[in-house]
């Protein structure tokens, strides 16, 4: 649980971070971007494996697929931190490349349409809540 | 700017205490040139001073080779890329100094975009004794000239004169961290985020690009460039370090795109050591050769390491700089300070290595007595002419007096910027915006 709770603070800051880079002079920087990205992922995975009471663990669902979930609240994050965050949520085979479309949009860029979130994180919606209203 | 802005920054003498840091005046780069004689620094605002050693004379012993302002300008500007409605820092991110080659000094500036070239050059005579102009410029009445005279050249208050050689521009997509002259000295490699070019000191209007590691889907971006450096005798090898913490040697005879590595340094991760913040803080913020062109010198967030360009599994050694950070990394994390990037420098018999850290603390290692020390620079503790005192960071266990416990540990105060002169013990050390030159007067042992 303690671990969950870290994790879950460090997802809150590292938003907080990209969001805030977005509005630093002299542009989005790739390096820490990068780096940050890399930490919300890693809390990202200590934070679904982590089993706690009430959370869907990930055996129990098709990891392959790409779902439509309720994306009230991730609709919601999108909105603030722009269509470059979907990337960030995705969820890939190759274990969740997460990254921040930092200098260049355009062909490269994730669609803002596919936003897939895993199930556990959309159940326990309070972290993202705390993320929307901190920002 | 002028006199008021130069006297602030030497700390040769107690000034009024200036607790509040306008941004402008943090001091970005400092690096001495070839011989040691000048020592540039480069700001947040854009501007570069350049300090000039000055000779030692009998008649003021207590003068011995200190450094005064020897020019101020404004090397860049901000500026608005109004296609992708950013704005462009005019911080100085790196100076290389040229070797000199005339009676003129050149040196290379550049922000995060453009590098210029800035020629340095002293006036100290001037042409008295025109014929059709008076003395302040204006023309004569030429009833009143009645003889022809020869103009001379007479001794004049010694004027240094700076000026932009050459401007290189739009040569980088992403943010410029590193500049390297080559030992052909006719060429410069300049690297950003993802790719690294190569220019012609003479030719401002392209330039080669030699290492690309832009994936084709930016979404499978892993790492990064984060420092590069040309080899300073074969001038066809030159290194590149990246934010997992590898080095690539890259010997631009191989291919016209460097894109795979001559060599890969790198050190396998350390698993009972793995956090959150494991990426970051193995990430390489600098690199640099030593002077003799064996070994490479990496600075990562809480380590130095010497690197021998014949042994690629490890490094052959590794300093803690600050380990007891170790276990303070979630909230450097919070306070952006784990993105802190510190430089490192090579003494010039490349036995000393030198690198900042936090509350104006630098450490030294000598690598032949695997002695270390660590000194603060701050004008608390340096008087003029007074001797370093070392100072200790306790971590639990037994605490002396004078000890500075983890928790006291002042993060806005951080040295990322040391230089150390290329032949004596003179360095320079550059504490938010103060620049601290310290000389090594006798040859003391570090403990």
């Amino acid at each position: 649980m303690e671990f969950k709770l870290e994790a879950h603070r460090i997802v809150s800051i590292s938003l907080g971070k990209i969001y805030n880079s977005r509005v630093q002079r002299g542009g989005i920087k790739l390096h820490k971007n990068l780096l940050v990205s890399l930490v919300l992922r890693s809390a990202r995975q200590v934070y679904l494996s982590d089993p706690c009471p009430g959370l869907y663990l990930a055996g129990e669902e098709d990891t392959d697929t790409d779902e439509e979930m309720e994306t009230g609240n991730v609709a919601n994050l999108i909105s603030i931190f722009g269509s470059s965050f979907s990337g960030l949520l995705r969820k890939s085979p190759a274990g969740g490349r997460e990254e921040e479309e930092a200098e260049e949009s355009g062909p490269e860029a994730a669609e803002p349409g596919q936003i897939c979130c895993d199930k556990p994180v959309l159940r326990d919606m309070s972290p993202w809540s705390t993320a929307i209203v901190a920002f | 700017m002028g006199e008021d802005t130069d006297t602030r920054k030497i700390n040769h003498s107690f000034l009024r205490d200036h607790s509040y840091v306008t941004e402008a005046d943090i001091i970005s780069t400092v690096e001495f040139n070839h011989t040691g004689e000048l020592l540039a620094t480069g700001d947040k605002g854009g501007r570069v001073v350049i300090f000039q050693r000055e000779p030692e004379s009998k008649n003021a012993p207590h003068s011995q080779g200190e450094y005064d302002v020897y020019s101020t300008f404004q090397s860049h500007e901000p500026e608005f890329d109004y296609l992708k409605s950013l704005e462009i820092e005019e911080k100085i991110n790196k100076i290389k100094w040229l070797p000199q080659q005339n009676a003129a000094h050149s040196l290379l500036s550049t922000n995060d975009k453009t590098i210029k070239l800035w020629k340095i050059t002293e006036r100290d005579k001037r042409p008295e004794g025109y014929n059709l102009k008076d003395e302040e410029g204006k023309l004569k009445d030429l009833s009143t000239v009645t003889s022809l005279q020869v103009p001379v050249l007479k001794p004049m208050d010694l004027m240094v004169e700076v000026s932009p050689r050459r401007i290189f521009a739009n040569g980088h997509t992403y943010h410029i961290n590193s500049i390297s002259v080559n030992s052909d000295c006719e060429t410069y490699m300049s690297a950003d985020d993802l790719r690294i070019n190569l220019w012609h000191l003479a030719i401002t209007d392209r330039s080669f690009n030699i290492v690309d590691i832009k994936p084709a889907n930016m979404e499978d971006l892993t790492e990064v460039i984060t420092a590069s450096e040309f080899h300073p005798h074969h001038c066809n090898l030159f290194v590149y370090s990246s934010s997992k913490g590898s080095l690539r040697l890259c010997d631009m005879r191989a291919a016209a795109l460097c894109d795979k590595h001559s060599k890969l340094f790198e050190e396998p991760e350390d698993p009972s050591n793995r956090s959150f913040f494991s990426e970051i803080i193995s990430s390489v913020s600098d690199v640099k050769f030593s002077h003799s062109g064996r070994y490479m010198l990496t600075r990562d967030y809480l380590t130095v390491k010497v690197w021998d360009l014949n042994m690629e599994a490890r490094p052959i050694e590794t300093y803690q700089v600050h380990d007891y950070l170790r276990s303070k990394l979630c909230s450097l994390y919070e306070s952006d300070c784990i993105f802190d990037k510190f430089e490192c420098a090579w003494n010039g018999s490349d036995s000393v290595i030198m690198t900042g850290a936090y509350n104006n603390f630098f450490r030294m290692f000598d690598r032949n007595t695997k002695r270390d020390v660590t000194l603060e620079a701050s004008r608390e503790s340096s008087k003029p002419r007074a001797v370093l005192k070392p100072r200790r960071v306790c971590v639990g266990g037994k605490r002396r007096r004078d000890d500075i416990s983890v928790d006291s540990l002042d993060f806005t105060k951080k040295i990322l910027h040391t230089a150390w002169h290329p032949a004596e013990n003179i360095i320079a050390i550059a504490a938010t915006n103060n620049l601290y030159i310290f000389q090594d007067k006798v040859n003391s042992d570090m403990h």
